[in-house]
């Protein structure tokens, strides 16, 4: 999921013009589960826009729940033919969302002007209703077979791949004591699974070229594109 | 000269360290930066000196720079180079530079996380872990970059770098350690120490890979130093007992006092090593009595 937190009211305000009549989106997946632009959040989103005098020509969250905003055949029925004569008024739409989604109204819109109602912050697991950890860095490159499981990409801090640094103290890590060092973490689990040998596989320096953007992915059925500047690189989920 | 030289005569190995100043270098020649009147103060009694490289994240003059002059004045520079702030083309043009400003000793560090820094928000740039470095370096050594383009000429530099005996849990530390030799590193210099049971139970266990390893000490100043260094230094650990007998002599004696602590716990550990790096932040000039109370006399390569 990407976790994404709203922006202050101030600063979201701040993007809006004198008169400008404003259509505000939520999302019904990823936003919702973190509060920052589900059905509750945007229904309050437009009314204290209304209160500090804004336009608000109508709001939604295309559904269903679990409902993500950035699958655009949704997103473009419910704006283009659900809310169609709102939407026509709107000279501007306030997304509550991560990028992807304020992108996947741009699309919806043909091309309309937006407003990011969110800071997108990290693509993590939803540990409980109420906790959202990172564990992956979407690299383009997984090593975590050779590390339990466990991304050093992103629970070390200086993504170091072939074990830790020496700054760790107490088991936490030297830039926050309250931290676990990841390497630790690695350790320890590769220790518990008995396959500590294979920290002893050295790793390779990352290939950035998969983690250059904007990166593009193409599927069907049998098989998948990716393409980034590394090239494109075509896998098959057949025999 | 290639530290590697005076290991391969069994010669016990003293380095210093010095940071370099926290500004450019002033136009008026008169005025000597500090990194140099320290290293000036080392010369006669160590055999090279370490030039740390933006140490602990605080931006100062460049390591590589501050080494060529220490270099111009007949002082042998140990040239630190870290994975904080380069990507692999910048480290290995540093590296392709540094050697062809006559450096012959490196080491090479993953280097402390920005956020223990001046500027926290800059972007970490870690493109390489400093195994990879090591390799990499090696690579530059035989003759080609790291994807394997051949270069007109190689570096012929001894290859250094770092073993914290503190960490725990300390297999794991070793087994990085392991990694770094097969990388290619030829010599080790340890966090500091000043636990005998600590850096004997690390060399226990590190003496299996025979490379040479220098005992790293940092001349504890004060009590005030060592209660800091306990909470914000990472990786460092100063027992009580240590801070206690700094702070049971006056201010004016600490230096005195720290010369012959430093000394006598090296004295007691020398035979563990094969070499010792002192980090005297700013005592520089205690150094020689440290040497006196280590009985350890600093002999020159055959």
């Amino acid at each position: 999921m990407h976790a994404t937190i709203q922006k202050p009211i101030e600063e979201i305000v701040s993007f809006i013009k004198p008169g400008e009549k404003v259509f505000v989106v939520g999302c019904n997946n990823c936003a919702w589960k973190c509060h920052s632009g589900g059905e509750d959040e945007t229904q309050k989103m437009a009314e204290r826009l209304i209160r500090r005098g804004i336009n608000v020509v109508g709001y939604t969250v295309p559904g269903p729940q679990g409902m993500s905003l950035c699958k655009l055949s949704n997103t473009r029925q419910v704006l283009q033919e659900d809310y169609k004569q709102e939407v026509s008024e709107a000279d501007s739409f306030l997304v509550l969302a991560c990028g992807q989604g304020v992108h996947t109204v741009i699309d919806a819109t043909d091309g309309a002007l937006v407003h990011p109602g969110c800071d997108t912050i990290f693509g993590g697991e939803t540990v409980s209703d109420n906790e959202i950890e990172e564990f992956c860095s979407l690299c383009g490159e997984c090593i975590i077979e050779y590390t339990g499981g466990l991304c050093p990409m992103t629970l070390c801090a200086k993504q170091l791949l072939n074990g830790p640094c020496g700054g760790a103290e107490n088991g936490h890590c030297e830039v926050d004591e309250e931290r676990p060092c990841g390497w630790i973490m690695i350790y320890e689990r590769l220790k518990q699974l008995g396959r500590l040998e294979l920290i002893e596989d050295y790793q390779s320096p990352k290939n950035n070229a998969k983690w250059s953007r904007p990166r593009s992915l193409r599927v069907s059925p049998n098989e998948a594109t990716f393409c980034s500047i590394a090239g494109r690189i075509t896998v098959s989920n057949q025999d | 000269m290639k530290l590697t030289t005076l290991f391969n005569e069994d010669i016990f190995v003293v380095t210093g360290e010095v940071g370099p100043i926290k500004g450019a270098l002033s136009r008026d020649k008169s005025k000597v930066p500090q990194c140099v009147k320290e290293a000036e103060l080392l010369k006669d009694y160590v055999h090279a000196v370490n030039v740390t490289d933006n140490q602990s994240a605080v931006m100062r003059l460049g390591s590589m720079f501050a080494s060529v002059g220490l270099k111009n004045r007949g002082i042998e520079p140990i040239y630190q180079l870290t994975c904080r702030d380069r990507n692999r083309i910048a480290l290995q043009s540093d590296l392709l530079t540094a050697y062809s400003f006559g450096i012959d000793n490196v080491l090479l560090l993953t280097g402390d996380h920005i956020q223990l820094g001046d500027h926290k928000e800059a972007k970490p740039v870690f493109d390489l872990d400093s195994v990879q470095l090591i390799k990499m370096a090696r690579k530059l050594v035989e003759g080609y970059d790291l994807t394997g383009n051949r270069l007109e000429n190689g570096i012929d530099m001894a290859l250094g770098a770092v073993v914290n005996p503190n960490f725990e849990p300390l297999e794991l530390q070793l087994l990085k350690m392991k990694k770094k030799v097969d990388a290619g590193a030829e010599f080790f210099q340890t966090q500091a120490v000043y636990d005998e049971a600590v850096l004997e139970r690390c060399i226990n266990l590190a003496s299996k890979f025979n490379r040479p390893i220098q005992l790293g000490v940092v001349v504890l100043k004060s009590p005030q130093m060592g209660n800091f260094m306990n909470k914000n230094v990472s990786g460092i650990t100063v027992p009580q007992e240590w801070i206690d007998q700094i702070g049971s002599v006056d201010k004016a004696d600490r230096k005195k006092k720290a010369a012959e602590m430093m000394g006598r716990f090296i004295a007691k550990v020398k035979h563990l090593v094969q070499g010792v790096h002192i980090m005297p932040l700013g005592w520089a000039d205690i150094v020689p009595e440290i040497l006196q109370y280590a009985e350890i006399e600093v002999k020159k390569a055959a």
